[in-house]
């Protein structure tokens, strides 16, 4: 597919959808119905999602401020929700996604080095200087956009996909804002990648049961979980068996 | 729909390859970095003419 | 740019919660390992929990077992 209808109305008319399907469906069905009711309602989704490509959708992912569903008495969605409506309305390539996902950390490697004497980070000692300042190769350029393509990895890719891509960023731990019914607080992006890996309900959508990962490790599918503490962790698991 | 028609847009949006992402991607940087220094010059001006 | 009559009825700005990174960046790392060895304690219970399952399965089937001989 080239080209798709700028407006929603086809893509929502399940009988005339010709797109692409995830798992066998209408990506929008992944989202309930009233939410997507609320979304295309909405003054956000109206006058700024309207006519958007996967390039243009960046102008208006850098600008968003906070992750979040719904909010309010109304139950508005947020931009946030409703970009990654737009994103299942564009259905973009596996590469499109990985670059909302990645873009910018390579930009990091240098400002790491440029960095790397007086970043304040003298008071911790040698293993934690290390953690900290890896931080800044893993972050992205512009971290709710990063947010938008894991809510939307996790909602349309394959398990093991999902997992192997999702898990580097757990090493992520950008501050987010996050808007909730009423009122907005702090979560951080490895956080916000756990809930995605572990709950059922992320951002007023109900997510697809993945399958546990201890079963996708049994079938080969996938190399255990390291975490980056790793050798400190073991020695944690030691002190705590002896 | 009609409207958009007659003014020529078709309502069909050209989808956009991986490369004109980055590029986009890297557009936005740049322009959020320049209205950060023109950010700073005008601090800049502003305190000069204030000295003044 | 934010879009939110309500909010600005509300007197609510989603603006002041800070999302500045780096500003600490030694206390930020700290809590970030609290958060990921909590995750990894979750795994390990997990790993655990199931474990603690099999064997019990495995010890019915062998009551089972002997209670046909």
């Amino acid at each position: 597919m080239a080209a798709h209808q700028a407006d929603a109305k086809r893509m929502l008319d399940d009988r005339g959808y010709t797109g692409t399907l995830i798992r066998g469906q209408n990506p929008a069905l992944l989202f309930e119905k009233a939410v997507r009711d609320r979304i295309t309602e909405s003054y956000y989704w109206k006058e700024q999602c309207f006519g958007l490509n996967a390039a243009t959708l960046c102008d208006r992912a850098v600008e968003l401020t906070f992750i979040g569903g719904t909010y309010g008495v109304a139950q508005k969605p947020t931009p946030f929700l409703c970009l990654a409506f737009k994103m299942l309305q564009l259905t973009p390539d596996k590469e499109v996604v990985e670059a909302y996902l990645n873009w910018g950390s390579e930009v990091f490697d240098r400002k790491a080095e440029d960095d790397a004497e007086g970043d304040g980070l003298e008071q911790l000692d040698g293993g934690e200087v290390d953690h900290a300042r890896r931080q800044k190769t893993i972050r992205a350029e512009f971290k709710y956009l990063r947010a938008l393509a894991a809510f939307y990895i996790r909602l349309t890719w394959e398990p093991v996909d999902i997992f192997k891509t999702l898990e580097p960023l757990l090493e992520d731990r950008s501050r987010l804002r996050q808007r909730k019914r009423d009122g907005v607080d702090l979560t951080f992006m490895d956080e916000f990648i756990d809930r995605l890996l572990t709950r059922d309900r992320v951002c007023a959508t109900t997510l697809w049961k993945l399958p546990d990962r201890g079963m996708l490790q049994d079938l080969d599918m996938l190399e255990e979980y390291v975490s980056p503490l790793g050798e400190e962790l073991e020695e944690l698991d030691r002190d705590e068996e002896g | 729909r009609q409207h958009l028609v007659a003014t020529g847009q078709s309502g069909e949006v050209k989808r956009a390859t991986v490369h004109e992402v980055r590029e986009r991607l890297a557009w936005l940087k740049r322009k959020r970095e320049d209205e950060k220094d023109a950010e700073v010059v005008d601090l800049g001006e502003r305190l000069a003419v204030r000295q003044e | 740019r934010q879009w939110d009559d309500d909010d600005i009825a509300a007197g609510l700005d989603a603006l002041d919660v800070d999302d500045t990174d780096d500003v600490d960046p030694a206390a930020e790392y700290l809590e970030w390992k609290v958060r990921e060895l909590r995750r990894a304690k979750r795994a390990r219970e997990k790993v655990e929990a199931a474990e603690r399952e099999r064997e019990e399965v495995e010890r019915r089937r062998n009551l089972s077992e002997a209670e046909r001989e």
